[in-house]
C-alpha cells in the first residue's frame, strides 16, 4: 500500500494529491502541519533527512522529489496515462518539472517569505539545525533577510514564469500536449499563487487555472476549501553558477 | 531532421552528443564556440532565445534542456535502452541525475570556468566586457558571467563548490559499491550525465579520484571511457576535450576502440 507523507493541499503536495486522486489510488495518509514545521521534527526526518514533503512509501522503499515521484506513480500505474502521449509531450512534461523546480518555486518560497516578514520562534530555528548543510543554508540566508534586488529578481522570473505558461497554453490549451498531464498538475498548484503575490497573471493561465480547478479529482483531491495557501518554504536552491 | 546545436562533448553541451552515439542515431552537428561566445551571437539566439546550450532540434520541434533531452533521445530512438524498465530504479536514475545537475555540475563547472576562462577577461576593456554581458539574455547567466569577467567569485563559493565536489566523489564511489553502473545493473543516462562532467577527474583530481581512495569511482571511469559511443563523442570535440579525454583514457588503462 501507497503512504503519502504530506502537507497539505498546496505546493508540490497538492501535485501528488491530485495525481493520486487522478488514478484512483488508495494511500495511507499522513499529513504534516507545516505552519509548525512539523517536516523538521525528528520522526519525520527519519524518514526524509531533507525535511521535505511529500514523500510516499511503497513496498519498503521511500520516494521524494514530487516531480520524479510523479513520474514514478504513472510508470508504476499508467491508467489513466498522464506523463504525454508521445515523446513530445514527455519532454514537455519533463521540461516543466524541471522549470517548477529550478525556476518557479525557489522564487515563489522568496517572494512569499519576503511579503510574509515571519519570525520563526526558537523551536523552529531548533528545526533549521538538524537540516543538511545545503536545506540550513537557505533557512539561514531567509532568517537573515532578502535584499531587495533578490526580491526583485525573483519577482521577475515568476512574471517570465506566468508568460511561458500562457505561451505553451496558447497551443492547445494545455501545457503539454492534448490534455491534461503531469506538467499541469506540477504547475498548477504553485501557478495558483501568483495571484496573491500581485505576479500579473496572463488571461490564457487564469482560464487554465479556472478548468483545472474544475476537475472532478482535483476537486476530489483538494477538498472543500481548494488549494490552500502555503506554509512558508524554501528552496530547491536556485542554481549557483548560472 | 535532427539537429545538435551545442559546444564540446562536455559537461551539459555534451549530454546530447554522448546519448546519440550510444543509440547509434546520425545527427547534424552544429558547433557552437562557447570559448567565442557563440551562444549568445544573434544566429544561434533565433534557435534559442534563452541562449543556452545544447539545444536540439527534432523535425522542427525545439528542445533546450539538457536532461529531459536525454530521456527524449532515449524515448524517441531506437537502439539500445538508456533507461531501466522498472519504475523505481527510473526514480533513482532522475536522483542521480538531479543530484549531479544541482549540486555537482554548477560547483564544477564554477570552479573550472574561474581556473580555465577566468584568466582571459583580465586586462580586458571594462566596457567591452559590459556590452558582451548585455548580449546574455538570462539573468542568472549573466550574473555567473559578470562573476567570471570581472574576478568576483566569492572564495566562500568556491570553497563550497569544492566541498560539493569531494562529497560527490564520496557518494558516488559507494553507489557504485553497490550496483556496477549508477541506476542499478545497467549503463543508463545517469552515467551519461554524470561521465559527461566526471571524464577528466583522473587528471584534473588525481589525489581524490585514483584506484586506492575510490576503487568503485575508478573502475566505473575506466568501464565508461571503453565504450565505443563515449569515445565517438569525444572525438566530436574540435577544442581541448578531446585531448582531456585522451588523457584520462591514458592514466585508466583504456585502450581508444572507435573509429
Amino acid at each position: 500500500m501507497i503512504a503519502l507523507h504530506h502537507g497539505g493541499p498546496s505546493g508540490y503536495s497538492a501535485s501528488l494529491l491530485i495525481a493520486l486522486a487522478e488514478k484512483g489510488l488508495a494511500y495511507e495518509d499522513h499529513p504534516l502541519d507545516l505552519a509548525t514545521f512539523a517536516q523538521h521534527a525528528p520522526d519525520f526526518l527519519a524518514i526524509n533527512p531533507s525535511g521535505q514533503v511529500p514523500v510516499l512509501r511503497e513496498d519498503g522503499r521511500t520516494l521524494t522529489e514530487a516531480f520524479f515521484t510523479l513520474l514514478y506513480l504513472d510508470e508504476r500505474y499508467p491508467d489513466p496515462p498522464l506523463g504525454g502521449a508521445d515523446p513530445q509531450a514527455r519532454y514537455t512534461v519533463q521540461k516543466w518539472g524541471k522549470y517548477v523546480e529550478t525556476h518557479i518555486a525557489p522564487n515563489l518560497a522568496i517572494v512569499d517569505w519576503a511579503m510574509r516578514g515571519q519570525v520563526p520562534d526558537d523551536a523552529v530555528r531548533a528545526g533549521f539545525e538538524r537540516l543538511p548543510a545545503e536545506r540550513r543554508a537557505l533557512w539561514e540566508q531567509a532568517l537573515e533577510g532578502f535584499p531587495a534586488e533578490e526580491v526583485q529578481g525573483a519577482r521577475a522570473a515568476l512574471a517570465k514564469a506566468a508568460d511561458r505558461i500562457a505561451e505553451d497554453l496558447a497551443d492547445r490549451g494545455w501545457l503539454a500536449g492534448d490534455g491534461w498531464s503531469l506538467a499541469d498538475i506540477i504547475v498548477f498548484p504553485h501557478a495558483a499563487y501568483f495571484a496573491s503575490l500581485d505576479i500579473a497573471v496572463p488571461a490564457a493561465m487564469v482560464d487554465w487555472l479556472a478548468r483545472a480547478g474544475q476537475r472532478p479529482a482535483v476537486r476530489q483531491a483538494l477538498g472543500a476549501q481548494g488549494l490552500v495557501a502555503a506554509s512558508a518554504t524554501m528552496g530547491p536552491e536556485r542554481g549557483r553558477w548560472g | 531532421m535532427l539537429e545538435v546545436y551545442t559546444w564540446e562533448p562536455n559537461a551539459n553541451s555534451g549530454k546530447p552528443l554522448f546519448c546519440l552515439k550510444e543509440k547509434q542515431v546520425p545527427f547534424v552537428f552544429h558547433y557552437i564556440d562557447m570559448g567565442k561566445r557563440e551562444h549568445f551571437s544573434p544566429g544561434f539566439l533565433a534557435v534559442n532565445r534563452d541562449g543556452t546550450i545544447p539545444a536540439v532540434v527534432h523535425d522542427g520541434f525545439v528542445m533546450t534542456e539538457s536532461t529531459p533531452i536525454m530521456e527524449y533521445i532515449d524515448d524517441a530512438f531506437d537502439g539500445p535502452a538508456l533507461r531501466p524498465a522498472d519504475p523505481y530504479w527510473r526514480w533513482r536514475m532522475r536522483q542521480v541525475m538531479r543530484f549531479m545537475d544541482n549540486q555537482v555540475a554548477p560547483s564544477l563547472a564554477m570552479l573550472a570556468s574561474n581556473r580555465l576562462a577566468a584568466p582571459q577577461f583580465q586586462g580586458a576593456d571594462p566596457a567591452e566586457l559590459k556590452r558582451e554581458l548585455d548580449k546574455i539574455p538570462l539573468p542568472e547567466r549573466r550574473a555567473a558571467w559578470e562573476k567570471l569577467m570581472f574576478n568576483k567569485t566569492p572564495p566562500a563559493d568556491l570553497e563550497e563548490s569544492t566541498r560539493r565536489v569531494r562529497e560527490a566523489i564520496r557518494h558516488f564511489d559507494a553507489l557504485l559499491a553497490q550496483t556496477p553502473w549508477l541506476a542499478g545493473p545497467d549503463f543508463s543516462l545517469a552515467d551519461i550525465n554524470v561521465i559527461a562532467t566526471f571524464y577528466g577527474l583522473p587528471t584534473s583530481q588525481p589525489e581524490q579520484v585514483n584506484a586506492q581512495a575510490t576503487p568503485h569511482l575508478w573502475d566505473w571511469l575506466r568501464r565508461c571511457h571503453a565504450r565505443p559511443g563515449i569515445q565517438q563523442a569525444f572525438q566530436l570535440g574540435k577544442g581541448y576535450i578531446g585531448q582531456r579525454a585522451a588523457e584520462a583514457r591514458s592514466l585508466l588503462g583504456v585502450e581508444a576502440v572507435a573509429a
